[in-house]
């Protein structure tokens, strides 16, 4: 393989990332090529020993993608960025998906339940105040402080959770992260 | 060398190698290559990740031969950091050393 095709081949993989970061890691491949010729190497034997264009591709994109849900965090960015890190043919991650999304889930429903505590905190005081609706209505103060429970430990509960949560997604983040240097590593092996 | 102790090493090396002095890409792979064998492509898209983790930063000079080089510059969360990983590594070779040299049994 010549320049021009790692080169091409590299532009062609990368062309669904922002230009500007595109543009500084093909300058980065361009320097390694020119550095490498002045100093007498031929083309083919420098791409050969940069390794494969679309392996590299799909590591750029893997630690784009990473780096983007880090600083900016939502549904779409994290599911891109463990799609591209699967995209590594990593297996371990397969492994993990099914456990990852039971958790997710649980997760998800220990906020609904929290704020479904709350709800019904706030229906059972609004409740008092109509008590012709009710059989048997309690007495007004008894209602309203149960009110209060349910709505004070229902937002805890949502607090907790969403912590809960965010532990969770910052140690699935590193979780992919480490999956890059495992796959970095591959590669190297087999070059 | 084994492949399994590479992983993770060679941020821990283009790190330590950017602490004594700026380098640009092809720079770091030679100085890597002295020590250990690497596929000298990987380490773009290492340095990319660095680069975007606030770690290093970049500038371009001339040089007298060839193309204007990118240099790469430890910032100082990545001297922060490089001091945390080597700790680390010395922990952890300090610890298999150990090991390997048996004397844990007679402790």
């Amino acid at each position: 393989m010549n320049k021009q095709t790692f080169m091409s081949i590299l532009r062609t993989q990368l062309k669904s990332m922002p230009e500007e970061d595109k543009k500084d890691i093909l300058y980065d491949y361009e320097e390694h090529f020119a550095v490498g010729l002045s100093e007498g190497r031929d083309e083919e034997e420098i791409a050969s020993s940069l390794g494969n264009p679309k392996q590299l591709a799909k590591q750029i994109k893997a630690n784009y993608m990473i780096t983007k849900v880090e600083n900016e965090f939502t549904i779409g960015n994290f599911f891109q960025a463990l799609f591209a890190t699967i995209g590594l043919g990593f297996f371990n991650l397969v492994v993990v998906f099914g456990p990852f999304v039971a958790i997710a889930a649980t997760l998800l429903s220990f906020v609904v339940v929290g704020i479904a505590l709350v709800g019904s905190g706030l229906a059972v005081i609004i409740a008092m105040f109509f008590p012709q609706f009710l059989q048997n209505a309690p007495h007004p103060l008894i209602g309203i402080f149960t009110g209060l429970g349910l709505i004070s430990f229902g937002a805890l509960w949502t607090i907790g959770s969403l912590y809960l949560s965010k532990w969770f997604y910052l140690l699935a983040i590193k979780y992919l992260k480490l999956n890059l240097n495992i796959i970095t590593n591959r590669r190297m092996k087999n070059d | 060398m084994n492949i399994q102790f590479k992983k993770g090493v060679l941020e821990l090396c283009v790190l330590s190698i950017l602490d004594r002095k700026d380098c640009y890409g092809y720079e770091l792979v030679n100085n890597i290559s002295k020590s250990f064998s690497i596929s000298e492509g990987t380490i773009y898209p290492l340095l990319s990740r660095l680069k975007k983790e606030g770690y290093v930063t970049t500038y371009l000079e001339e040089s007298n031969e060839g193309p204007i080089r990118k240099y790469y510059e430890l910032t100082d969360t990545g001297k922060n950091i490089l001091s945390s990983l080597k700790e680390e590594w010395m922990t952890f070779t300090k610890g298999v050393n150990r090991l390997l040299e048996g004397r844990e049994e007679y402790e």
